[in-house]
């Protein structure tokens, strides 16, 4: 038996892509929450996210043919919703990362402490209240598990400018929930 | 990773607070992925139709830069044409006029007359190529001035012949008295 993360959901995933109406919706009910509040948190409406997670879903079934088990379905997945959303926010003309583009930040820069455990209600409020540009970066690195290599991929910047923005959203975050 | 990231990291699912409505979601998905998709055969992959398709075009750019070339000189060269003939009138005349003079002259011998009148004839086989040149080439002034000048050789040239005869006339005459 199969037990690599890639796997998972293999034998529906066959299905789906021999066209089976009952594994699309199977599957699809697997995963339509996790990808709907992907699609909130990136662009902050309801609407919008139904729109992009209907037309990732669409997307993904139809291009199954596509998909090698080079990463778990869901990882695929929620890359499509990911790639429409900041094509989405990108289409508003609104900014993804930060428009100061410094690739370096200071290293012994004294870093805002917060508590370890600090409530994830007040992360939730500090990440709402950061400004455009900081909030997409966290969510990719801190929530969705990115590494930055990833994130440089997704926005179209290099490693090190997605280090240097991540570290100054964070900085921010961390401000903003010590002021709380 | 500090111990922030990864206490966010660890909790991560607690972000996802949202509920989908999910038969609403699923009916528009359901009817878009029945929906018949139109498949586009690429026609250029059968022989025939790639031949034909290029033969189509082929003959739409031909036209095209045909039709343009046409549009582009037909006023011109009607312009020019229009300009050569008021050239054409005035400087016809006046060569006819003084090569009439020529042949008419009783101070020069028929082998005289012939053989200054075979050098008109290059200057109007000249005349003939210039005239072609002005249809084909866009530089129409230029060819124009060398028409002109061509006419005005050849003017030129018979003035500077029956100038000479009188002269000579004249001299003969004056010979006589100064004698």
């Amino acid at each position: 038996m199969e037990t690599d993360i890639r796997f998972t959901h293999k034998a529906l995933v066959e299905q789906c892509k021999a066209g089976n109406a009952s594994s699309q919706y199977e599957l699809y009910g697997l995963y339509v929450d996790a990808m709907y509040n992907v699609g909130i948190r990136f662009l902050g409406n309801k609407e919008e996210a139904e729109d992009i997670v209907q037309d990732s879903f669409v997307d993904a079934f139809k291009k199954l043919h596509s998909f090698k088990y080079d990463s778990s379905f869901g990882a695929w997945l929620k890359r499509i919703v990911i790639n429409k959303s900041i094509n989405r926010l990108k289409a508003k003309k609104i900014p993804v990362v930060s428009m100061e583009m410094h690739e370096f930040y200071l290293a012994d820069e004294e870093p805002a402490h917060v508590s370890e455990t600090v409530d994830i209600k007040k992360v939730k409020l500090g990440i709402a209240k950061l400004p455009e540009g900081y909030r997409q970066i966290i969510n990719l690195y801190l929530i969705e598990g990115y590494d930055h290599v990833e994130i440089g991929e997704i926005l179209g910047i290099s490693t090190n400018t997605s280090k240097s923005q991540y570290h100054r959203a964070k900085k921010k975050l961390l401000e903003i929930i010590n002021e709380m | 990773m500090d111990n922030f990231e990864k206490h966010i990291r660890e909790n991560a699912t607690q972000f996802n607070e949202h509920k989908a409505d999910r038969d609403k979601m699923w009916a528009h998905i359901s009817s878009e992925l029945q929906k018949k998709e139109t498949r586009i055969i690429p026609l250029w992959v059968w022989p025939v139709v790639r031949v034909a398709c290029f033969a189509i075009l082929f003959l739409g750019i031909g036209g095209f830069v045909g039709f343009s070339i046409y549009k582009s000189t037909t006023p011109e060269q009607q312009y020019v044409s229009k300009e050569l003939q008021e050239i054409n009138m005035h400087y016809k005349d006046v060569l006819a006029y003084q090569i009439s003079l020529v042949e008419k002259n009783p101070n020069l011998s028929s082998e005289d007359k012939t053989e200054f009148l075979s050098f008109m004839d290059e200057l109007d086989a000249e005349y003939e190529l210039l005239r072609l040149e002005l249809q084909n080439n866009l530089d129409n002034e230029r060819i124009l001035e060398a028409i002109v000048a061509n006419y005005q050789k050849r003017i030129e040239l018979i003035r500077n012949l029956l100038q000479k005869i009188n002269d000579s006339k004249n001299l003969d005459n004056d010979y006589g008295y100064t004698l």
